[in-house]
């Protein structure tokens, strides 16, 4: 599904955000990216839906290089590839529909086929009863909730989310990550970035480590504390 | 492809969300084509009066009791002479009539002819420059002549001034299209800062640069196309307001540059340069990098 093979990424001659990355992600797979602030979670996420190029290395999302990929095909790669964002991303003048729809109105589906996939997708994220309200008028988890139904919209094969708990509480987040789930039992390749580790432990699946833009598979034990998880994050896989 | 119904949906979406800037926009651009298309209608009405092959080289203004066709005669006896038309009271109010139909009404109600009994001399194409002026040098002193003026040189000044008139506008107006370019570009600008976020998410959700750009062009083309409209609305209450003031207090000279408005050419021209400046501007403040 995802492959990264010697992927840097410097943003001018001194600041190095991803040294060297090598790494496998495979097809139905949940991964954990993790890591402190300024490891690269994010530019590792960037690169994957090619919002900025790779300095050097390869980069195969589902067979293709997209490192190369010429501007005009860029838009096509990304509505293959959900994503969800810590700040959610909503454009407020738009109505959840609206936001959801985006994308198939650009393309000119039927108003009414746009309707049956909004509507399809907010009733999996519980939210089918708020089509018509703009994102002001909702709470920062059925925010987020909006965010990832129009991130599962086009069906993409992988989903991609940035701290998408970062600005929950903890009840909010076990939702969210209860969804991901879900998404990622149909089918749906899922990466979620995200420093919380009470949250990492409790759902018990694979994690990649970033540290300084370096990355390391990392097992995660279900009974490790959080404070052991800091210090010794970064155990190599068997 | 981005879909028509899509670019025109979100067009109107960014026009509505920044209302006051849209208006601003139009207002300048309506502005910026209407300085411009003042001095056309000038021009035009000034051009009407500019010589040509058929303007006469020598107007014999008579007393109206004079012998008009003894006079015409002894004109025609001058083998420099082409052509010779005697124009009546009332057939030069009737030609006035007809170039100036918006005027023509005020003088209806005159007891008297306005205008006196006058002939015009047109000369052969070989008898050179100042024959005209020599002609009615000769029939000033000629029993039941009032007037003799040569329109060779006054056409000849008034020809340039025309001209001068017509490049002054072609210059001015050059310059203030160009501003109005530079107003729609900022007036853009100033969208594109009001949806900067909007374009980023639109971006990140795979949207193409020309579903982007596309409802930004349309919103600027609207904008040109609603300037160059009021642009005309405002030129033309301009031209009624002027008719109506010459109606009640008519100015001999005043009169005559404010005759006709522009053709139906270039009130068509208006609102699609406006259109076109809209999208020009829009074109250039919109790139890859906004």
């Amino acid at each position: 599904m995802i492959q990264l093979f010697r992927v840097s990424k410097e943003y001018g001659r001194f600041r190095h955000a991803l040294a060297d990355v090598t790494c496998t992600i495979e097809r139905g797979e949940f991964v954990f990216l993790t890591g402190p602030s300024g490891a690269g979670k994010s530019t590792f996420l960037k690169l994957l839906f090619r919002d900025e190029p790779p300095t050097s290395g390869q980069i195969l999302v589902n067979g293709r290089n997209i490192g190369v990929l010429p501007p005009s095909q860029i838009p096509y790669f990304r509505r293959s590839v959900g994503v969800v964002f810590q700040d959610f991303k909503l454009i407020r003048r738009k109505s959840v529909f609206e936001n959801i729809a985006f994308v198939q109105n650009v393309l000119g589906l039927s108003r009414a086929e746009q309707k049956r996939r909004a509507y399809q997708v907010l009733k999996r994220v519980g939210l089918h009863h708020q089509m018509n309200a703009y994102p002001d008028e909702l709470s920062g988890g059925e925010q987020q909730r909006v965010a990832i139904a129009r991130a599962i919209v086009n069906e993409p094969t992988l989903l991609l989310a940035d701290e998408p708990t970062g600005n929950l509480d903890p009840v909010l987040s076990e939702e969210i990550m209860r969804l991901f789930l879900e998404i990622n039992i149909r089918g749906t390749t899922v990466l979620v970035a995200t420093h919380d580790f009470d949250l990492i432990r409790r759902m018990g699946k694979r994690v990649l480590s970033l540290d300084r833009g370096r990355l390391r598979d990392a097992p995660l034990r279900r009974d490790a504390s959080p404070t052991a998880v800091r210090e010794a994050p970064f155990l190599p896989l068997g | 492809m981005v879909k028509p119904r899509y670019i025109f949906g979100e067009a109107w979406s960014i026009a509505r969300s920044g209302a006051r800037q849209t208006l601003l926009a139009i207002g300048l651009i309506a502005l910026s084509l209407y300085v411009p298309a003042l001095f056309a209608l000038l021009s035009k009405n000034l051009g009407r009066l500019s010589t040509d092959a058929e303007t006469p080289a020598a107007v014999i203004t008579l007393d109206p009791a004079a012998d008009g066709r003894g006079i015409a005669r002894r004109l025609a006896d001058d083998s420099r002479v082409r052509e010779i038309r005697i124009v009546s009271s009332d057939a030069a109010l009737a030609r006035f009539r007809r170039a100036y139909p918006e005027l023509g009404a005020a003088l209806g109600d005159l007891k008297e002819a306005p205008f006196p009994p006058t002939i015009e001399v047109r000369m052969r194409p070989s008898a050179g420059p100042g024959a005209g002026t020599a002609v009615a040098a000769a029939a000033r002193s000629w029993p039941g002549v009032e007037i003799a003026e040569s329109e060779e040189e006054i056409g000849r000044r008034f020809s340039d001034g025309v001209r001068i008139v017509r490049a002054a506008g072609l210059a001015l107006g050059g310059v203030l299209v160009l501003a109005a370019i530079l107003s729609v570009a900022s007036a853009i600008r100033l969208a594109l800062d009001l949806h900067r976020d909007e374009i980023e998410i639109m971006r990140l959700m795979g949207a193409t640069e020309t579903a982007v750009r596309a409802p930004f062009w349309l919103h600027a083309t609207g904008e040109g196309l609603a300037g160059g409209a009021l642009a005309l609305v405002l030129l033309y209450a301009t031209y009624r307001l002027g008719l109506n003031y010459l109606a009640r207090s008519p100015h001999p000279v005043l009169s005559m540059f404010w005759g006709s408005f522009l053709d139906w050419r270039a009130v068509t021209l208006m609102p699609l340069i406006g259109a076109a400046a809209g999208l020009f501007g829009s074109m250039i403040s919109l790139t890859r990098r906004t």
